[in-house]
C-alpha cells in the first residue's frame, strides 16, 4: 500500500535520463561519504520538522568521527528503534571507520542526513537547493563515491 | 533518496543507493541501486548482525565498479532472515 501511494507521488518525477559518473579509483584509495534519508542527526542539531506533512527538505551534516551516542533519529514515519540500538543498520559510520582502519577504504568524509518522502513544494527545494548544496560540499571535500541508505 | 543521488552523480560523484522499494527506484532511476525488500528502517540488516551489514555494504560498493548501465537495479535476493551471511573476505575493488 505504501509503495503504491509513494509510487503515485513519484509519477511526476519519472525520468528517462540517468546521470552517470564512473568511479576510476580503487576502493582503498577512495574517499567515501555516507548519506541517509532516515532522519538521523546530532542530538545538538535541530530535529527534522515532523509538523509539515509534506516533509522537511533540509539536511544535517554529520562529521565522520561522530560517536553513535551523539546521534539520534527524528522521523515519525518508520520504526527506528532497531536503528537507534545499532546505527550500522541504517547509517554505518562505525563500520565505515572500521573499513578505513583496515585499509579497505581510503577515508570517510562528512556524512549527510535527510528525511525521506519529500512532497511538493519541498521537492523543488530539495532538487534546486539542498541536494545541490550537499553535492557542492562533497566535491569540496573531494569525495569519490557516496553510499546512500533509506529509512 | 534517489533524487539526492541523481543530483550528486550529476555533480561528478559516483553514487550507489540501497533501496527497499523497487517501484520507486524504477521511476526515480538513481544511477545505481541495490534492492533489498527488507523491513523499513533496516536497509543494511538486523541490529548486531555484522556479517549481514558488511555483506550489503560490500555488495553496494562493488556495484560502483560493476554497473555499466545507468539506472541499473541489482537484486541480490537475500532473505531478511535465515540467510547464512559471512563477512566479506576481501575488499579489494576493482
Amino acid at each position: 500500500m505504501l509503495a503504491r501511494r509513494w509510487g503515485r507521488r513519484f509519477d511526476a518525477l519519472t525520468s528517462d535520463d540517468v546521470p552517470f559518473t564512473r568511479l576510476r579509483k580503487p576502493l582503498h584509495a577512495c574517499r567515501i561519504a555516507l548519506i541517509t534519508t532516515g532522519g538521523v542527526h546530532l542530538r545538538t542539531q535541530q530535529p527534522f520538522d515532523m509538523g509539515d506533512s509534506r516533509g522537511d527538505p533540509s539536511f544535517r551534516a554529520i562529521p565522520a568521527d561522530t560517536p553513535a551516542e551523539q546521534l539520534t533519529i527524528t522521523h515519525d514515519y518508520y520504526d527506528h528503534r532497531d536503528a537507534e540500538r545499532d546505527l550500522n543498520i541504517l547509517f554505518p559510520l562505525a563500520l565505515g571507520r572500521e573499513l578505513v582502519a583496515r585499509g579497505a577504504l581510503g577515508s570517510l568524509g562528512t556524512g549527510y542526513s535527510f528525511m525521506g518522502h519529500i512532497e511538493p513544494p519541498h521537492v523543488e527545494t530539495l532538487l534546486r537547493r539542498t541536494a545541490p548544496e550537499v553535492a557542492r560540499r562533497l566535491r569540496q571535500e573531494q569525495i569519490d563515491a557516496v553510499l546512500l541508505t533509506p529509512a | 533518496m534517489g533524487l539526492v543521488a541523481r543530483v550528486i552523480e550529476a555533480a561528478g560523484i559516483a553514487t550507489v543507493c540501497v533501496v527497499g522499494l523497487r517501484e520507486i527506484a524504477e521511476q526515480v532511476r538513481p544511477p545505481r541501486a541495490v534492492h533489498l525488500k527488507w523491513p523499513f528502517g533496516h536497509p543494511l540488516g538486523e541490529p548486531g548482525n555484522r556479517a549481514q551489514q558488511l555483506s550489503v555494504i560490500h555488495y553496494a560498493l562493488a556495484a560502483l565498479y560493476t554497473v555499466e548501465e545507468p539506472g541499473t537495479i541489482l537484486d541480490p535476493d537475500w532473505r531478511w532472515r535465515r540467510e547464512a551471511y559471512a563477512e566479506p573476505s576481501s575488499w579489494v575493488m576493482p
